[in-house]
């Protein structure tokens, strides 16, 4: 196993070289560049020369790359030019609440969504399966940045139930009540689309697995519904499920960049959206970095949960 | 052999695919939705509808259900519903084409990939893994950046991000597909690569592309939609559904309507789109298309009056009798089994005969209610127990019985038994389920049960995985499972028919041993006569769901009295290759939803006559306790001239 | 399962009792701005986001008298410039100590400016100083004494008093700049009447009062104990939050919006006209607009009014020609704007020739001072189709916007919408208006106008010291811009705010800086 867990950390390598040349040549290929993004309107040939030339960004690409890279073995992210700090520093706080929100949204919609799937799959054609299979369907069917919106409307504007934005109360708070205070409508936006995904696999899989021979046989064993249903059957359907969360989390990562943005969640999605219009070259890069790192090693961590839980995927 | 019956009724019997997806009322629901949808696209330009990008900014943001403006104006004063039907119209275009283009380039990438294998697999692989690693949106988003705003960069940026997606189902499914048989076949034929992989695997690929399709339009839809609203996508005047939200989001707090309208839009319509696509991914899943996915309740519905007991005081360890089990396919019914009767006494054993299909299995699962419902049912006869009516006992006695009183043993052990589950575990939860044993007491017993079946270090199988065993040695765990309480009847449901010759051989002489050690009466299903004729004194031949002859299995074997009974005996020259045997009789079982009038053997059997085809036949005495149900036996009956 | 379900409910139950959205305490205003700061160094910045907060923590030599444009002391009690304007000698306050407890004085001037515009200062590497060329005229800077300076310009400037009330002119200090290095910008110290308290990256930047804040010119000490900056990119994000009390000021309120809040009795709207112009740039070097007819006839399709009563809802107003009113000593009070007189458009399209050719249109998505720029991109180009020119949108988000309309508009473009917030008269017409200021010069004339006498009337007017006679040439410039019609001019904004009601003595500057000392909120 740990043989297998050193392999995949180090395919991890060429992916993320592959990645950083292609950040960088993408950012090369966006018209636009950061001193004209500084400058803004001020933006002459010779302001932006002059610019770049106390930015270090007139040289060349090859060289700017190397130059990053040769940083980066030195634990060294750059410094980002818009936001006039280390790259490590803002990389590093923005993905800590990207963390605790897609975390909690992963978390909120692996529950919800393997119970639904269940209930859903145990009461097959009843009304709770009706009820889950409609909600899942409108889940899957609403787009979540316009949901984040009419939810702000409902509860915090209407009914101030729920602070509209940001992580902490700006004056006061700052212990983990405010934070769950806070967390709780962009979690529930950002969990929606993942909850119905995971709750219509859980159901498949789940009937796929009632279907087997060795729930007959759990059952001539004589064994209670509950313990066919939730020992012999769910381990299995959890297997194929898994996977299923580890490519969720791309997606909730994915769309907490809507979230973040709508809900001023002070993430790293917002944060790359920002660093993009900016062109803001090296925060780019480590912001992408450190979001592939964090896709890689859930999926690795989901591959693992697999074969804990499945002999015959063990390695 | 139930699963395999079940397959064979539905697939003789499915209803064309159009009429199957209006069986389904959501997936109906959807189609129409959509159509209409894109009717009122498609007519956009014909419809009675005012400018869309005609601004009038002294009527802008008029409410819904103004003069002249149906849904009201936006902050141009433009007409809302003019702007939403050609906004659909755009959108579902753009959604569209973005599936198409993403199912076509993922699904080359995912053939090239699973079919070469190797080194060009890994590379491809390695460069979808780097796509896929990048959050989704923000690739949209430099796409976007790259290539300049506008909605056919913004279809190409989403069409870009979700072939990883097909590209990693298709390659899945190819890379299986490419180890089968008739690529092989094809290989060896001398066809090209370029042939095959178009010619043999494209074929078999298609259904699971056009699935993925199906379920992957809407989140399209909703991707675009994003990009749009985010500023990316159609460039002014021209709307789509993404740009109208982004357009009216800004007006959200004060004039909702206009940012509300585009929103429920994109919701009906990628709605509609998921409801057809969840109904087209039923009908083309090869495992939804066998009614797979149908949950089974824990017992066979019983849906008749079931006569009560009257105390008889000898009553035998089984007495099944007047047993029908139907299956309910949609509107068809298949008669699994059509009135069977059966008597096990004590130490006895029972064989049952015939061919697939023929109800053995279903007669058997049936007794203790583990016919799969939906869509089995019993619909009439009795089963009892030593005298106990299990059609009348309750949902917990049966639970009580199971696995104690009446255990079974199934066919194939690698499927039976409970993959994750060390045997071990398995073995002593079947234990404690009927006995108040500690862990640690039922481990032990567990292990005697493992040596009782001839397991040479039975400690450590124990703690073996099923898959880590050989198939002999999984079928020894059944057979201990079996026997992990006081038995009464074992029912073995074609106990060796997954095991090669010598193993079966093994199995055989075990049950033989253990049958006279604990007396236990035994249920024993098969199809092939010599296995039966080694273990049972008394034999069943079954065909269609009736019992067509039964009398000692040594009287039969030597002269069987039913056409049947012959032609499944001349199918047993030798010991050989099991799959093989029964292709020797000649035509096909009946389907079980459409049983003749008359003797269901009739259109295969050699005797047959035309009072065969009209007349319903009953089982018949002959000499020596046999019973035979056909009007011109190979034998006389018993007291007739 | 049924417990679990308990479970879930009590877990809402608690969050949504957390704590019921908190007004704001007294003595601290909230205010809501639109995005993250970038530095907290005046010299570094160049977005008014960041203005809003470095013009309470910094003090320039001068500044514009609070509700006017007009220049007077602040930092320095009075100052003399020669005949010539060349020489410009400042006399400093007195007793003026940064934030840092060190004392303000003629050397730390020097620092100020040396800092910004010599590559060879120790400390030039704390930048880059993007706006340094606001003072490129300055030759050398001369410490007389410890409260005397004097600035030696390469040329006659009219701009430079005013350039030194902007916060590129702001003065910190040159102890924190050397303690911190290019971190100076998250450690700010100036001279102003808060001092700087705590930066959350992505929260809040708080400011709080400076206790030791007080001279004849300078206010008291500030009624508020302290300033809380929330950034809040979105805009709609901004409103709710607003609208659920958690923020005291929002600035930058759509204009829709702007209803709400005026039907809303919890609210104070405060809107003010600054120097800001709204206009689109036509190419006049190839395509249809290099016909004058052309140009003004589109000037005469666009029904400007409603654009800004209807579109901006009256958050702002039609402008006449090049310069805002704002500018009021400047302003030709008799122009008067293009009407809207699509006839009269259709005239002068005939009588030019204009065949119908389709015009490519820029347009940004969003970006300093640019309103709200697709809704007018698109009711402009519904106009301009109704007089039969039919108008093609690209629409880029805004640094892809500034990269390609920059570089100039041959090639690629026939309109490009753009607007400028300025400080001086001279800067909009200097940079985007003259002969010698097209793209491939250095300038930002993407439209390539080019008329020797707006030039003339331009440079004279810069090296001139004496305000009547740059205010008749300003105007001559303006009659003559808005013949030529260069541009389709629109409209001159009037920036906004809302404030919760408990908010007092607030007031927005037509400069579009965000002042606080006088703010109260008992």
């Amino acid at each position: 196993m740990p043989a297998y867990i050193a392999k995949r950390l180090l395919a991890l390598i060429p992916v993320l070289f592959g990645l950083s040349v292609i950040v960088f040549l993408m950012m090369a290929l966006i018209p636009g560049d950061p001193a004209s993004a500084i400058l803004g309107s001020y933006a002459t040939p010779e302001n932006v020369a002059r610019l770049n030339r106390d930015l270090g960004l007139d040289r060349s690409l090859p060289e700017q790359y190397l130059i990053w890279l040769g940083n980066l073995f030195e634990g060294d992210l750059g410094r980002s030019y818009s936001l006039n700090r280390p790259v490590l520093d803002e990389v590093l706080e923005r993905f800590s609440a990207t963390l605790i929100l897609a975390g909690s949204a992963l978390l909120l919609c692996s529950l919800l969504g393997l119970l639904a799937g269940v209930v859903s799959a145990v009461r097959q054609y009843g009304w709770a399966d009706k009820l889950i299979t409609l909600l899942v369907l409108v889940g899957i069917s609403t787009p979540s940045f316009w949901l984040g919106l009419l939810l702000i409307l409902l509860f915090a504007v209407n009914s101030q139930w729920f602070p509209a934005s940001g992580m902490y109360a700006i004056y006061g708070g700052g212990d983990l009540a405010d934070l769950l205070h806070h967390l709780f409508l962009p979690m529930l936006t950002l969990s929606v689309v993942a909850t119905g995904v995971i709750a219509r696999l859980t159901r498949t899989a789940m009937l796929e697995v009632l279907r087997q021979d060795y729930i007959r046989t759990a059952r001539a064993k004589g064994l209670s519904e509950r313990r066919v249903i939730y020992h012999h059957a769910f381990r299995v359907a959890l297997v194929s499920v898994i996977p299923v969360i580890g490519i969720q989390a791309g997606f909730v990562m994915g769309g907490a960049v809507y979230i973040e943005t709508v809900f001023q969640w002070p993430g790293i999605g917002s944060m790359l959206v920002q660093a993009i219009s900016s062109r803001d070259l090296l925060l780019v890069q480590g912001g992408v970095l450190l979001v592939t790192v964090a896709y890689v090693l859930i999926n690795l961590l989901a591959d693992l949960a697999q074969s804990l839980i499945d002999p015959r995927l063990r390695r | 052999m139930s699963r395999t019956a079940t397959a064979n009724g539905l697939a003789h019997g499915r209803p064309g695919l159009w009429r199957l997806l209006l069986n389904n009322r959501l997936a109906t629901l959807g189609l129409v939705l959509l159509l209409l949808i894109l009717l009122l696209a498609l007519a956009a330009p014909g419809l009675p509808l005012a400018d869309p990008d005609l601004t009038a900014p002294v009527d802008r943001l008029l409410p819904p259900l103004s003069p002249g403006h149906p849904l009201g104006t936006d902050a141009l004063g433009r007409d809302l519903l003019a702007r939403l039907v050609w906004g659909t119209r755009v959108s579902l275009a753009v959604g569209i084409s973005a599936t198409l283009i993403a199912a076509l380039v993922g699904s080359l990438v995912g053939l090239v990939a699973g079919y070469a294998g190797g080194r060009v697999d890994m590379l491809l692989m390695r460069a979808i893994d780097t796509v896929m690693a990048f959050p989704y949106i923000l690739l949209a988003l430099v796409i976007v950046a790259v290539l300049g705003p506008g909605l056919l960069n913004a279809l190409y940026a989403i069409a870009i991000v979700n072939i990883p997606f097909f590209a990693r189902n298709i390659r899945g499914i190819t890379l299986g597909l490419s180890r089968r048989e008739f690529v092989d076949a094809a290989r060896l034929s001398g066809q090209s690569g370029r042939q095959i992989l178009f010619g043999e695997i494209l074929p078999n690929v298609l259904p699971v592309i056009i699935i993925t399709i199906s379920t992957t339009v809407g989140w399209m839809i909703l991707e675009t939609a994003g990009l749009s609203f985010l500023g990316l996508g159609a460039q002014p005047p021209q709307a789509d559904l993404g740009s109208m939200l982004g357009e009216g989001r800004k007006l959200l707090f004060t004039t909702p309507h206009v940012s509300i309208i585009p929103g429920v839009m994109i919701f009906v319509l990628v709605m509609s789109v998921n409801l057809l696509g969840d109904g087209v991914r039923d009908l083309l899943d090869p495992r939804l298309k066998s009614g797979a996915l149908t949950r089974p309740v824990a017992r066979t519905a019983i849906t008749h009056q079931v006569p009560a007991v009257t105390a008889s005081a000898a009553a035998p360890r089984l007495d099944v009798r007047g047993l029908k089990t139907e299956f309910h396919m949609g509107r068809q019914i298949h008669r699994a089994v059509g009135g069977v009767d059966l008597r096990l006494d004590e130490g006895e054993c029972l064989g049952l005969v015939g061919e697939s299909g023929s109800g053995k299995s279903v007669t058997a699962l049936s007794i203790m209610g583990l016919v799969p419902t939906p869509p089995g049912r019993i619909v009439a006869g009795s089963a009892r127990l030593q005298g106990e009516e299990l059609f009348l006992a309750s949902d917990a006695r049966i639970r009580q019985l199971r696995g104690a009183a009446v255990s079974h043993v199934f066919q194939d052990p690698l499927a039976t038994l409970h993959p994750l589950y060390r045997v071990g575990e398995q073995l002593v939860e079947a234990i404690r389920a009927h006995q108040p044993l500690s862990r640690r007491q039922a481990e032990e017993r567990a292990e005697r049960l493992l040596k009782q079946v001839r397991i040479a270090n039975p400690r450590r199988r124990m703690h073996a995985f099923p898959h880590q065993l050989s198939g002999g040695m999984r079928q020894r765990i059944c057979i201990a499972m079996a026997l992990a309480n006081e038995v009464k009847v074992m029912i073995a449901d074609e106990p060796t028919t997954a095991l090669d010759v010598t193993v079966q051989a093994q199995i055989l002489a075990l049950l033989r041993q253990l049958r006279q050690a604990r007396d236990a009466a035994i249920l024993f299903i098969s199809h092939d006569f010599s296995v039966v004729s080694a273990l049972c004194e008394r034999v069943a031949v079954m065909y269609a769901g009736k019992i067509v002859e039964s009398g000692r299995t040594d009287a039969i074997l030597s002269a069987p009295a039913h056409p049947y009974s012959q032609l499944l005996l001349q199918c047993v020259p030798v010991l050989g290759d099991p799959g093989r045997r029964l292709a020797a009789i000649p035509g096909q079982p009946p389907r079980l939803h459409a049983l003749p009038t008359g003797c269901a053997f009739a259109p295969r059997c050699p005797r047959a006559e035309a009072d065969c085809r009209h007349l319903s036949i009953a089982l018949r005495p002959l000499a020596g306790g046999r019973w035979v149900r056909c009007l011109h036996p190979l034998l006389e009956e018993h007291g007739s001239a | 399962m049924r417990k679990l379900l308990a479970a879930i409910f009590a877990v809402l139950g608690m969050l949504s009792n957390a704590g019921v959205t908190a007004t704001t305490p007294p003595n601290v205003l909230v205010v809501g701005q639109i995005a993250e700061p970038k530095s907290l160094d005046p010299h570094a910045v160049t977005a008014l986001n960041d203005f809003r907060i470095i013009m309470n923590l910094y003090e320039g030599l001068v500044r514009y008298t609070p509700g006017t444009l007009e220049i007077e002391p602040l930092l320095a009690e009075s100052w003399v410039i020669s005949d010539d304007g060349l020489r410009y000698r400042f006399r400093l306050r007195p007793g003026v100590r940064f934030h840092d407890g060190t004392p303000f004085d003629a050397a730390a001037v020097k620092f100020n400016f040396q800092r910004m515009l010599e590559e060879a200062h120790p400390y030039h590497d704390t930048g880059p100083f993007p706006l340094a060329f606001f003072f490129s005229s300055i030759d050398r800077i001369d410490v007389v004494d410890s409260l005397t300076v004097e600035f030696v310009l390469t040329e006659p400037y009219a701009p430079f008093l005013s350039n030194l009330a902007y916060p590129t002119g702001l003065m910190v200090s040159p102890a924190a700049v050397k303690r911190y290095g290019k971190a100076f910008g998250r450690h700010p110290a100036g001279t102003g009447a808060f001092r700087f308290a705590e930066w959350q990256p992505n929260a809040k930047v708080v400011l709080v009062r400076n206790p030791d804040y007080r001279a004849e010119y300078r206010t008291d000490a500030a009624p508020l104990e302290a300033v809380i900056y929330r950034p809040i990119a979105d805009a709609n994000t901004r409103m709710a939050e607003m609208l659920s009390g958690g923020l005291d000021v929002m600035v930058e309120v759509p204009p829709d919006s702007l209803q709400r809040f005026r039907r809303d009795a919890r609210f104070t709207v405060h809107e003010q006209a600054g120097p800001h112009l709204w206009f689109l740039i036509l190419n006049t070097r190839q395509g249809p607009f290099a016909d004058k007819r052309i140009r003004q006839a589109a000037n005469y399709a666009v029904n400007k009014r409603a654009l800004v009563e209807n579109i901006l809802q009256g958050s702002a107003e039609i402008a006449a020609g090049p310069v805002p009113p704002a500018f009021a000593w400047a302003y030709e009070n008799s122009l008067v704007p293009y009407p809207y007189d699509p006839q009269k458009a259709q005239a002068l399209l005939d009588e030019a020739g204009y065949q119908g050719q389709e015009l490519t249109f820029y347009v940004t998505q969003g970006g300093s001072g640019m309103l709200d720029p697709v809704t007018m991109g698109t009711a402009i180009q519904a106009d301009l189709r109704a007089v039969g020119m039919p108008v093609r949108i690209e629409s880029y988000e805004w640094n892809s916007y500034l990269g390609r309309v920059n570089a100039g508009l041959e090639g690629k473009a026939d309109l490009a919408e753009m607007a400028w917030m300025t400080n001086d008269p001279d800067t909009l017409p200097y940079l985007t208006l003259r002969g010698a200021a097209f793209p491939e010069q250095g300038g930002f004339n993407s439209g390539y106008y080019a008329n020797p006498e707006v030039d003339r009337l331009l440079a004279r007017a810069r090296r001139s010291t004496d305000r009547a006679e740059r205010a008749r040439l300003y105007k001559q410039m303006q009659v003559i811009v808005q013949e030529d019609a260069p541009w389709l001019f629109v409209a001159h904004w009037k920036q906004n705010a809302v404030t919760s009601v408990r908010v007092k003595n607030f007031q927005l500057q037509p400069s579009f800086f965000l002042l606080l000392q006088r703010a109260a909120k008992p």
